[in-house]
C-alpha cells in the first residue's frame, strides 16, 4: 500500500516535470505569411522560426508545443491573401505573422483576419495607413506591429545631422510606401531642425544603374547623404556615391544596419556613416537575443526587420500564453497588453526569459517583454514607440553610439513640431 | 548635364551588348525572348564561381589590373564564361525552344520564354542565395575629367566601353566578312531559301545562340563589374533591353548597338527632366516615341 | 469542414474573379489575334477607377466620391475602355512581337505612375477606405464571402454568355476573319484597324470589370496588385485552358490559381522544416515548369479551340499577321 502510494507520487511528480519543462504531446499552429522568395525576406522568417524554436525550448506556449506554418507571399497580394486565408480556414491558425509589404498586409487585414477574428501580428509594415483604419475602428484590435512608427526614425535622422553640424543633406529613398513616408517626414523634420534638403531622390527596385540619381544628388552638393533605402538598392547607390567623390558623412535608417551592405560597401568607407534605430532597454537581459541570435546563425542579427520579426513572434507567442488554452484570436490581442504591460515584470527576449514569463503569467501577474527593439509597447492603434539608439558599423557588427530613453524621443520629437 | 551623358553611354554599352544576342535570336526564331535577360545573370554567376576557383588556385591572379577592379581571375573568367553561357542557350533551346517551335505557334516561344525565365531566375537563387554578389569589394574610384562642367568617369567603365565596342566591331568583321555572316544573313532573310542554298538552318541557330550567350555573358559580367549581381538582374534588364532591340529595329545588329546607347542616354538624361521615381518608365516611354515614328524601329525592315 | 468550405468560396472567388479577365484576354487573343503584354494595365484601370469613385475620402489624394456601387465599377470599367482605346489607337498597328513588347511597357509604366502619382493613387501606399457593399447588411464573415461569390459567378457567367454570342455573331466571325487572314478581310470591304480597336477595347472593358471585383473584394489596391506578373497569371490560364475556347479559358483560370496556390500549400504542408524557406523560389521554379511543360506536350490548351473556320498549321499564322501591316 505505502510502496503504491510512493510509485502514484512519483508518476505524479514525474507528469509535472515533464509537463513543465519538456517538449508538449499536442501543438497549436501559428501562421506566418511572410515573403521567402526575396533577398529581405527570407532572414525574417528564418528569425520567426528562431524564436518558435526558443519558445519551444520553454516547453511551448498555453501547454502545447508551437509549430509555424509558413507560406511565402511572394510579395504579390493576391497570393498572400490566399495563403492568409488557407493558414486561417485549413490549418486553424488563431495567430497570423505577417505580412511584410504593407501593401499585402492590408488586404489581409481587411479580407481575412478581421473577418476571421485571427490577431495579425507584422513585423515590418510600416504604412501610416494601419494607423488611420485602426483610428477608424476597422481593426477591431486585431492588428499589431513591432516596426516602430517612421517618426522616430525620422527624428533620430535630424537629430543626428543637428547634432553632427551637418548643415545641407541629400535624401535617396526607397520608392515604396515606407520610403516614400520617410522622405516626407525626414525633409519636414530636418527643416525643423534647421538642415537643408538639398534633393530628395526617388530610388527604384531594379533598375539596371543608379548613376543618373546618385549624379543628381551629388550634383546638389550635400554635407551628408540620407539614405532610406534597403541593403540592396543600398549597397549599388553608395558604393556609386563614393566613387563619384561623394561625402562619406552618410545617416543610415534602420534597415541598412546590415552585414551584407557593411560588407559590399566597405567598412573603410562606412567610418562617419551614423545609422538610427529603435533600441533596447538599458537592462542586463537586453543582449539576450543578440546573443542567442549569434550563437545560432553565426553573425549578429543586422538586417531589414529582423529585430522586429523576433519580437512580433515572440510576443504573439506571449500572448498566447497569457491567454491560455483554446483562446481565440480576439482573446490573444486582448492578452498583448498583459506582456507588454509597463508596470509587469521584466522578461528576457531568450528561452528563459519566455520560462520566467510563463512563470509569472501562471501566477496571473503581468511581464514586460524587453524585446529585441526595445520595450516595446503598443497604443490603442498597435503602433509601437521605444527608446532609440544611434549606431556605427563596427568590424563585427555594430555598436552604440548614443542612446535616447523613450521620454528623450518624445522630447526630440517635440521639440521639432 | 554632360554627366548624364556620358553615364548613358556607359550604361548604354551593356544594353548594346545585351541587345545584339535578344535581336539576332528575335530576327532568326521570330520571337520575343523574355528570357534572354537571364543570359545575363547566368553569364555573370558563371564568372562570379570562374574567378573563385582560379584566385584560390592562383593567387598571383587575383592581383588587379592597373586602376580595374578587374582582376586576372575575373579575365580568364569572362573568357569561360562566355563559353558556358552560350552552351546553355543552345541547350536551353535544344531541349525547350526547339521542341516547343515544333508544336506550336510564335506565341508559346514568348510564353516558353517567360516560363524559361522564371526557372532560371529561381534556381539560380535557389544556388546562390539571394542577396547581392560583388566580383570584388573594392571600390573604384572616379577619375576627375573635368572640373567644370563637373565630368566623372571610372576606369571600369572605360575598360567596359572598349571592351563592348571591340567585341561590337568583331562581330561586325564576322558578319560582314565571311562565308558564316553570309549565311546567318541569309538565314535571317528567308530560312527556306537559304536551306535550299545549303545552309545548314539548325547550325545556324546554334550559332545565333552562342553569339547571343557570350556576348549575353559579357553583359552580365560588365554590369557585375560595375553595379552588383543578383539573381533577379535579369528581371530588372529585360525591358530596357528589349527597348534597345526595338528601338533599333528586331533583326539589325547595328540597330541594336545604337538602341542600347540611346536608351542608356534617355534613362539617364530623362531625370532631368522627370522625378526619379518615374525611371522605370523611361525604357517604355522610348518604345513608344520611336514606335510611333518609325513602327519597325529605327533598322528594321517589315518582316516578309 | 466549414474552414475548408470558407476557404474554398474564397478560393473560387479569385478564380472567377481571374477567369473574367482570363475571357476577355481571350477575345483580344484567342478571337482577334492581338497579342496583348499589358493585361494588368487594364486591369489596375478598372481596379483604381472603382476604388477612387466609389471609395470614402482620403487626406492627400484624389477619390472618394462615395459614388452607388455599380456606377463606381462601370466607372472604372470606362477608365480601363479609355485607357484601352489610347494605347490601341498607338500601338494595335504594330506587328506583334512589337506589340507584345509596347504593351508590357505599358503595363510597366502603368505600375510606375501608380506608384509616384500620390497626389491621384495614394502612392505607393495605395487606396484603402472603401466599404464594400452591402457589408452592414451582411456582416463582414463567411456569409458576405458567399454571396460576394454568387455575384461574382453571376458576372462571369453574364460576360461568358455575351462572348459565346459575340463569337458566333457576324462581328465574332469578322474577327476571326481578320485573325486568319487580314488582306483577304480587307479585300472584302472590311475595316481590320476599327475592328481590332473595337475587340482591344471590349477586352480591356472587361479585364477592367475583373480589376473592379479584385479592388472590392480586398477593399484596397496598391501598385504592388499590378505588377508584370499578372499578366504573366491571367495568360498563362488562357494558354493552359486553351486560346479561343471561353470554357477553357475560365478552366484554365481555375485550374492556374489553384495550382499556384495548392503548390504554395502542398509545399508548406509537406516540405521538411529545413526547406520551407526556399518554397517561394522552388514553387516558382515549378510553375515555370508547368508552363512550360504545358507547351511541350499540349501546346493548344486542355480545351483547344473549336474551330469555325479552317486553320491553317501554327507557323502561317504568324505570317498572314505580319503581312497585314506591310
Amino acid at each position: 500500500m505505502k510502496k503504491a502510494l510512493v510509485f502514484v507520487a512519483a508518476v505524479a511528480g514525474m507528469t509535472a516535470l515533464s509537463t513543465g519543462v519538456q517538449a508538449q504531446d499536442c501543438t497549436t499552429k501559428i501562421g506566418a505569411a511572410l515573403p521567402t522568395s526575396v533577398d529581405w525576406g527570407r532572414p525574417i522568417a528564418e528569425v520567426a522560426q528562431f524564436a518558435v524554436d526558443q519558445v519551444n525550448e520553454a516547453g511551448g506556449a498555453a501547454g502545447c508545443s508551437i509549430e509555424m506554418v509558413l507560406r511565402d507571399t511572394q510579395v504579390d497580394p493576391k497570393v498572400g491573401v490566399d495563403a492568409a486565408k488557407a493558414l486561417v480556414d485549413l490549418e486553424g491558425v488563431k495567430v497570423l505573422l505577417g505580412a511584410v509589404s504593407s501593401g499585402v498586409s492590408m488586404p489581409i487585414l481587411s479580407s481575412v483576419t478581421v473577418p476571421s477574428g485571427v490577431m495579425q501580428m507584422s513585423c515590418c509594415s510600416s504604412s501610416t495607413a494601419f494607423t488611420k483604419l485602426a483610428e477608424e475602428g476597422k481593426t477591431d484590435g486585431l492588428w499589431f506591429r513591432t516596426f516602430a512608427t517612421t517618426a522616430v526614425q525620422s527624428a533620430m535622422g535630424a537629430k543626428v545631422a543637428a547634432d553632427k553640424g551637418w548643415k545641407s543633406v541629400a535624401v535617396l529613398y526607397k520608392n515604396d510606401d515606407w520610403g516614400q513616408d520617410m522622405a516626407k517626414l525626414i525633409a519636414a523634420d530636418f527643416a525643423a531642425a534647421g538642415v537643408e534638403v538639398t534633393a530628395s531622390v526617388a530610388i527604384n527596385d531594379g533598375q539596371p544603374s543608379y548613376r543618373a540619381e546618385v549624379t543628381e544628388a551629388l550634383g546638389s552638393q550635400p554635407e551628408a547623404l540620407y539614405l532610406a533605402l534597403y541593403p540592396t538598392e543600398g549597397t549599388s547607390a553608395v558604393r556609386e556615391w563614393l566613387s563619384l567623390g561623394g561625402t562619406q558623412n552618410m545617416i543610415l535608417a534602420n534597415s541598412l544596419k546590415s552585414d551584407e551592405f557593411r560588407d559590399n560597401v566597405g567598412l573603410q568607407y562606412l567610418g562617419s556613416a551614423l545609422g538610427t534605430d529603435t533600441a533596447s532597454p538599458r537592462v542586463e537581459s537586453a543582449n539576450a537575443f543578440k546573443a542567442a541570435y549569434t550563437a545560432k546563425f553565426g553573425s549578429e542579427p543586422n538586417g531589414p526587420g529582423l529585430a522586429n520579426s523576433y519580437d512580433a513572434t515572440m510576443i504573439a507567442l506571449l500572448a498566447m500564453e497569457a491567454a491560455g488554452s483554446d483562446a481565440s484570436g480576439a482573446d490573444i490581442a486582448a492578452a498583448v497588453a498583459k506582456v507588454t504591460d509597463p508596470s509587469g515584470k521584466p522578461v528576457a527576449a531568450d528561452t528563459a526569459g519566455f520560462t520566467a514569463a510563463k512563470a509569472t503569467l501562471s501566477e496571473g501577474g503581468t511581464v514586460m517583454y524587453q524585446g529585441a527593439t526595445g520595450n516595446v509597447r503598443f497604443d490603442a492603434n498597435g503602433d509601437v514607440s521605444a527608446p532609440a539608439v544611434v549606431w556605427k558599423f563596427t568590424d563585427s557588427g555594430t555598436e552604440e553610439v548614443e542612446y535616447l530613453s523613450l521620454s528623450d524621443v518624445d522630447a526630440y520629437i517635440a521639440s521639432l513640431k | 548635364m554632360i554627366q548624364h551623358l556620358v553615364d548613358g553611354i556607359l550604361v548604354g554599352s551593356f544594353l548594346s551588348l545585351g541587345a545584339i544576342g535578344l535581336t539576332m535570336a528575335m530576327h532568326i526564331l521570330r520571337f520575343a525572348n523574355f528570357s534572354h535577360a537571364e543570359l545575363l545573370s547566368i553569364g555573370a554567376y558563371c564568372a562570379l564561381v570562374f574567378d573563385k576557383v582560379f584566385e584560390s588556385l592562383l593567387p598571383v591572379l587575383a592581383e588587379k589590373i592597373g586602376p580595374l577592379s578587374m582582376t586576372g581571375a575575373l579575365a580568364i573568367s569572362i573568357v569561360l564564361s562566355m563559353a558556358v553561357t552560350g552552351l546553355s542557350a543552345v541547350l536551353i533551346d535544344r531541349f525547350v525552344f526547339q521542341r516547343v517551335r515544333q508544336k506550336g505557334e510564335e506565341l508559346s516561344m514568348v510564353f516558353a520564354s517567360f516560363g524559361m525565365a522564371l526557372i532560371i531566375r529561381n534556381v539560380i537563387g535557389l544556388i546562390f542565395g539571394l542577396s547581392g554578389e560583388l566580383y570584388s569589394s573594392d571600390i573604384a574610384f572616379a577619375m576627375v575629367l573635368s572640373r567644370d562642367p563637373m565630368l566623372l568617369v571610372k576606369p571600369d567603365q572605360v575598360f567596359v566601353l572598349i571592351a563592348a565596342l571591340v567585341l561590337m566591331v568583331l562581330l561586325h568583321l564576322i558578319l560582314s566578312r565571311t562565308t558564316f555572316g553570309f549565311s546567318l544573313r541569309a538565314v535571317a532573310e528567308n530560312p527556306n531559301l537559304a536551306q535550299v542554298h545549303g545552309v545548314n538552318l539548325k547550325r545556324m541557330i546554334a550559332a545565333v545562340w552562342i553569339i547571343g550567350g557570350g556576348l549575353g555573358a559579357v553583359a552580365g559580367i560588365f554590369y557585375g563589374l560595375s553595379y552588383q549581381i543578383t539573381p533577379v538582374m535579369g528581371r530588372d534588364l529585360v525591358l530596357p533591353i528589349f527597348a534597345a532591340t526595338i528601338v533599333g529595329g528586331i533583326g539589325s545588329v547595328y540597330g541594336a548597338v545604337l538602341g542600347g546607347f540611346i536608351v542608356g542616354i534617355a534613362s539617364n538624361m530623362a531625370l532631368v527632366v522627370l522625378p526619379s521615381g518615374y525611371s522605370p518608365s523611361v525604357p517604355f516611354l522610348m518604345i513608344l516615341a520611336v514606335l510611333l515614328v518609325r513602327p519597325n524601329g529605327l533598322f528594321g525592315e517589315a518582316r516578309v | 469542414m466549414i474552414g475548408v468550405i470558407s476557404y474554398l468560396v474564397f478560393f473560387a472567388t479569385v478564380a472567377a474573379i481571374l477567369g473574367i479577365a482570363v475571357l476577355g484576354l481571350n477575345l483580344q487573343w484567342g478571337n482577334t489575334g492581338l497579342f496583348n503584354g499589358g493585361v494588368v494595365a487594364s486591369f489596375g484601370a478598372g481596379a483604381y477607377g472603382t476604388l477612387i469613385l466609389g471609395g470614402t475620402p482620403q487626406e492627400g489624394h484624389l477619390g472618394g466620391f462615395e459614388l452607388f456601387y455599380p456606377l463606381a465599377l462601370l466607372g472604372g470599367m470606362a477608365f480601363s475602355g479609355v485607357l484601352a482605346w489610347v494605347v490601341g489607337k498607338l500601338t494595335l498597328r504594330l506587328r506583334h512581337d512589337y506589340l507584345a513588347i509596347a504593351t508590357f511597357g505599358v503595363a510597366v509604366a502603368f505600375e510606375n505612375v501608380m506608384r509616384n502619382a500620390t497626389s491621384v493613387t495614394g502612392g505607393a501606399q495605395g487606396i484603402r477606405g472603401f466599404e464594400r457593399p452591402l457589408r452592414d447588411f451582411l456582416g463582414s464573415g463567411f456569409a458576405y464571402n458567399l454571396v460576394f461569390l454568387i455575384a461574382v459567378v453571376v458576372v462571369l457567367a453574364g460576360v461568358y454568355v455575351f462572348l459565346e454570342r459575340l463569337t458566333v455573331s457576324p462581328f465574332g466571325r469578322l474577327l476571326r476573319a481578320i485573325r486568319e487572314d487580314e488582306t483577304a478581310a480587307r479585300s472584302l470591304g472590311k475595316a481590320p484597324d476599327k475592328l481590332r480597336l473595337t475587340a482591344f477595347v471590349t477586352g480591356s472593358v472587361i479585364i477592367g470589370l475583373a480589376g473592379g471585383l479584385y479592388s472590392t473584394f480586398y477593399a484596397f489596391v496598391s501598385p504592388q496588385d499590378v505588377l508584370p506578373i499578372l499578366t504573366f497569371q491571367i495568360w498563362a490560364m488562357l494558354i493552359v485552358g486553351g486560346a479561343g475556347n471561353n470554357k477553357g479559358a475560365m478552366a484554365g483560370a481555375f485550374l492556374i490559381w489553384g495550382a499556384w496556390t495548392f503548390s504554395g500549400w502542398a509545399l508548406s504542408r509537406f516540405a521538411p522544416i529545413e526547406a520551407q524557406l526556399y518554397t517561394g523560389s522552388i514553387q516558382f521554379v515549378l510553375i515555370g515548369m508547368v508552363i512550360v511543360g504545358m507547351l511541350l506536350w499540349r501546346p493548344q490548351g486542355l480545351f483547344p479551340e473549336r474551330l469555325v473556320v479552317s486553320q491553317p498549321g501554327g507557323g502561317s499564322r504568324e505570317k498572314t499577321q505580319a503581312e497585314g501591316l506591310t
